[in-house]
Parts: C-alpha cells; structure tokens; sequence
C-alpha cells in the first residue's frame, strides 16, 4: 500500500491533521450510538467525517456510497482496534483516488480484523491493564490516599492513548499490506500469549489481595483452644477460603456453565448466611 | 447526612459522564474513570463535602468489580452506578466500607437495566443515521449519532439516580440502623467474598492451558511472599515475555 502510495499519483490526498482529528473524534464518540443492532457501525461512520470531507466533498455520490459502506454492523476494541480505522482510512484514499478497490474489499478487511483485534485488545486492556492499575489506585485510595484515584487515572490515560494514537497512525502508514505481514507473523500469537499469562498471574494477585475470607471460630475442647483460622486453616493453605471462592466460581461459570448473575446470587446468598450465623467473619 | 436536590442532580450528572458511550470526556475517561467506583465515588465524595470518605467507600465498591470487562455490550452488572449511587447512599447512611459493597451491589445489578435500554433504544437512532448515509449528508448522520442517543440517555442516568439519592438516603439510612448484628456480619461478608467472582470472570476468559497455575503463582506472590501489586506486575511481565520468547523460538504458535 505505501508502496502503491508512491507509483499513484494521489489528487486527493489526505492532510496528517484529518487523520488526527479522525482519531480524536474516535476517541470521544466510539460508543455514542452503541446499539444491539449494529454497535458502532454509525460511530465507525462519524468518526471518519474529516477524511470523507476531504475525500467526497464535492463528490455527492461518492460520499453517499461511503457512508452507506461504513453503515454496516462493526465492533471492535476503541484502542487497539484503530489500527482498523487507519488501514480503512488509507484504503478510501487509495479508492478516491481510482484505484481498484472496491467497497466490499474494505469492508471485507473491517470484518475480517474486528473481531481479533476485539479479543487480542479486551485482553490486554480490560483484562490486564486496567485491573493491574485499579489495583494499584485501589490501595492507595481504601486507606482514604487521594493520590489512589489520581494516579490510576494518570498512568491509564498516558498509557491507553499513546498506544491508541500509534495503532491508529501505523494502520493509516502501513496500509493494508503491511498490516496483513505483522497479523500473518508471530508477533499478534505472542502478544495474546504474554497477555494471557500475565493476566492469569495479576488475577491471583488480585484474588489474594481483595477477597478476604476468614473464619472467626474457636474450637473449645474442654481447656483447649484453637482458632479454627489460625490454628487449622492457615498452616494448611494461607488464603484457603478466598482461593475456594473463586475457584468455586469458576468452577460454577467454566464447568456448570451458570451465568455470572446466577453464580453472583449463590455467592451472596451463601456468605450472607454463614456469615450471619457466625461461621464466616 | 443529607443529601440536598442539588447534591442528587450533581451525582446523577457523574453517574451519566461515567456511563459508556458518553463522549464529553472521550471514551477512556468515562469508561475507565467515572464509571469505576474508585474514581467516580471520589467525585460523589466531593459533591458530598467529604472527598477523602468518598475515596475510601468508592475504592471498597470498586473490589468486586475490579476485574469487570464488558465485552461486545454484554455488561454483567454496571460499576457506574453502583459506584456513584452507591457511595452516596453509603455515606448518607455512614456505615463502612464492607456493608456498603452489599448497598451498592444491588445497584449494579439495577444498572444493567439502563444499559441495556440504551443499547435498544439506540437502534431507532442507527436507521436515522441509515437515512443520512443514503442521502449523502455526513453532518446529519454525525448529528444523530451524538445528541439524540446523549439526550436519551442523560435522561435514563440522571433521572434514577437523582431519586435514589435524593429520597432513599433516608430510607437506606432508617434500614441500616435497624438491622440486627448478625444481619451486618453477614452484608459484611458477603462484601468480602464478591470480589471473587469478578476475578472468576476474568480467569474464564484465559482459556490458555495452564491459566490456573499461573493464577495460583500470582496469589501465592503475594499470599506468602506479599508483594505489592506492581512488583507482581513487573515479575508477570518479565515471565510472560521469557516463557513466549522461549516458545515462539521453534516456530511454534
């Protein structure tokens, strides 16, 4: 594509500011218009406005054709899944400008990335970064430190947009292609594998961390005392309780397959009792 | 402590920033900001003249939810709400952070209601901006997009929440002290245990094989050797990257 970029001669060529200003309009509105029909499909539309402008301003049917193209269902991760928003962004470029590309060539390459890019992304930042930094801003701010909130807000929006500006950008430069060898490689498997350790090994910190569970019984026989925590539990599994509740519920989503809400409710029903009849405390 | 009509509106006016798809302070900042407990019980804070109380109450909600994902809009529960309603209702009735994760909850599982209203209603908007697109007009289709979905749902944020808070203060207040003892150990472990199934969740969606030994390395890091989180991270990060680098070497995927 870039390559392609040079031999055209491009009459409509886009300026670096419409391809930012596409970015930060995607960044805001993403989601505005999320629906069950076609989730971001009219999001994914309004976002490009800049680049149609330049494209199909005084293309009527041109622009008409576009804004129905992008009309269809789309949804990605915001951040990661710009790299889509580039590539499609230097492909209506290309196609303004007469190359052969047609409108199910771009949509073909939106459908086909959106969703490894869904699930690659939501890994990574819903299932990885963003708790590591809750938990992190979460310490700090149960002890009532204000900086807890402060700088998980901080360190989430410099990491978050840094990556999204640059997918975004390196989608539009590489162009499809380019993008198509770093899918094709090892790089993307690596990524998802790293991600899904690290996430697996932050999920028990924060399991160790956050879910407390103990008991407050005392075993009495005769003169003889012992707390059934400290005395039993403890010395076999330090965290033994907390670790049966979650491995409990995932046991009951994974293998019985409950929902979530369900699992939720035996959760709470259960606690509530053992914990008002004293046996949990 | 009372909460004033303007207090309520205010809170209301969190909640709605926080909530998803809201663009005035881009995507990042509502969902990942506002719509966390952490952040946006802080602010109910300090609407409520107590930021520091506020942080405290909004980080103990944020436990059970601190590994939420909402993935293609299929949202278990909303943090939002319960993070910004809950905090209010917590610090109206002053009880502690435990019993208020069991206050807010509840309000979570309400909060699903609201997003899915608006993930329906939203479709009307999406055959507006179909219309648009046939005749060619960006700006109309930009238009219907943005302000007819916002004003939507401004109005299914604002208004719930404005009654919670404005009304069921009192009532939420009245409730908490009349329960008995062992009602309160219960609501306080159960706040205890909910953190489990958000982590549980997560854990689900790890279907690499050995997901669970990694994730009992990472509880055993700081059950035994109590690591902070960071130095988890870092360990997690360094790991991750020798183990794929050391596999990936084959040509293996």
């Amino acid at each position: 594509m870039t390559k392609n970029n040079e031999d055209i001669k491009l009459e409509k060529k886009l300026t670096k500011s419409d391809v930012v200003k596409s970015f930060i309009r995607w960044s805001f509105i993403s989601h505005t218009n999320y629906n069950y029909e076609r989730l971001q499909a009219s999001m994914f539309t309004s976002s490009l406005k800049p680049v149609f402008k330049r494209l199909y301003g005084d293309d009527p049917d041109g622009m008409k054709e576009a804004l129905q193209r992008h009309m269809a269902f789309f949804n990605t991760e915001p951040h990661f899944g710009g790299v889509i928003h580039g590539i499609v962004i230097a492909m209506e470029e290309q196609k303004a400008n007469g190359a052969p590309i047609t409108g199910e060539a771009i949509n073909s390459i939106k459908t086909g990335l959106m969703g490894p890019l869904a699930g690659v992304g939501d890994t990574l930042w819903q299932g990885t970064i963003v708790p590591i930094l809750l938990a992190i801003g979460i310490s700090l701010g149960i002890e009532g430190n204000l900086l807890g909130p402060l700088i998980y807000i901080l360190l989430l929006t410099s990491i978050m947009w840094t990556i999204a500006y640059n997918v975004w950008m390196k989608g539009y430069e590489l162009g499809t292609e380019g993008i198509q060898k770093i899918l094709s490689g090892n790089l993307i498997q690596s990524v998802i594998m790293s991600a899904s350790i690290l996430g697996a090994i932050v999920l028990g910190a924060l399991g160790a961390s956050f879910v407390n569970l103990s008991s407050p019984i005392v075993i009495t026989i005769g003169q003889f005392q012992m707390p059934l925590q400290s005395g039993i539990i403890d010395p076999i599994l330090k965290g033994l309780l907390p670790l049966t509740a979650i491995f409990l519920s995932y046991y009951l989503m994974k293998v019985k397959r409950m929902k979530s809400l369900h699992v939720m409710g035996i959760l709470f029903v259960g606690a509530f009792i053992l914990g008002a009849l004293g046996i949990l405390g | 402590m009372q909460i004033s009509a303007l207090q309520a509106f205010l809170i209301g006016v969190v909640y709605y920033l926080g909530e998803v798809g809201t663009p005035w302070l881009t995507f990042l900042v509502s969902y990942c900001g506002l719509y966390r407990p952490l952040i946006g019980g802080t602010i109910v804070g300090i609407i409520l003249g107590d930021p520091v109380q506020g942080c405290i109450i909004g980080a103990s909600i944020n436990l059970p939810y601190i590994a939420f994902m909402n993935v293609g809009g299929a949202a278990p529960s909303n943090p939002g709400l319960a993070g910004t309603l809950g905090t209010a209702l917590a610090m109206a009735a002053g009880v502690g952070p435990s019993v208020a994760i069991s206050i807010a909850m509840p309000l979570g599982l309400l909060g699903t209601l609201i997003w899915i209203a608006h993930m329906s209603i939203d479709v009307l908007f999406v055959h507006v901006c179909d219309k648009a697109a046939a005749e060619g007009d960006i700006e109309k289709l930009a238009f219907w997009n943005l302000w007819p979905p916002q004003i939507v749902m401004a109005i299914m944020c604002i208004v719930p929440v404005f009654i919670g808070a404005y009304y069921g203060a009192d009532v939420v207040t009245d409730v908490i002290a009349k329960l008995p003892e062992n009602i309160m150990n219960g609501l306080q472990v159960v706040g205890g245990v909910l953190p489990a199934i958000g982590i549980a969740m997560n854990l689900r969606q790890i279907t690499r094989q050995g997901s669970l030994l990694y994730f009992i390395l990472g509880f055993i890091l700081v059950m035994y050797l109590e690591l902070p989180m960071i130095a988890v991270a870092i360990f997690g990060v360094i790991f991750a990257y020798t183990y794929t680098s050391l596999y990936m070497k084959d040509g293996r995927v």
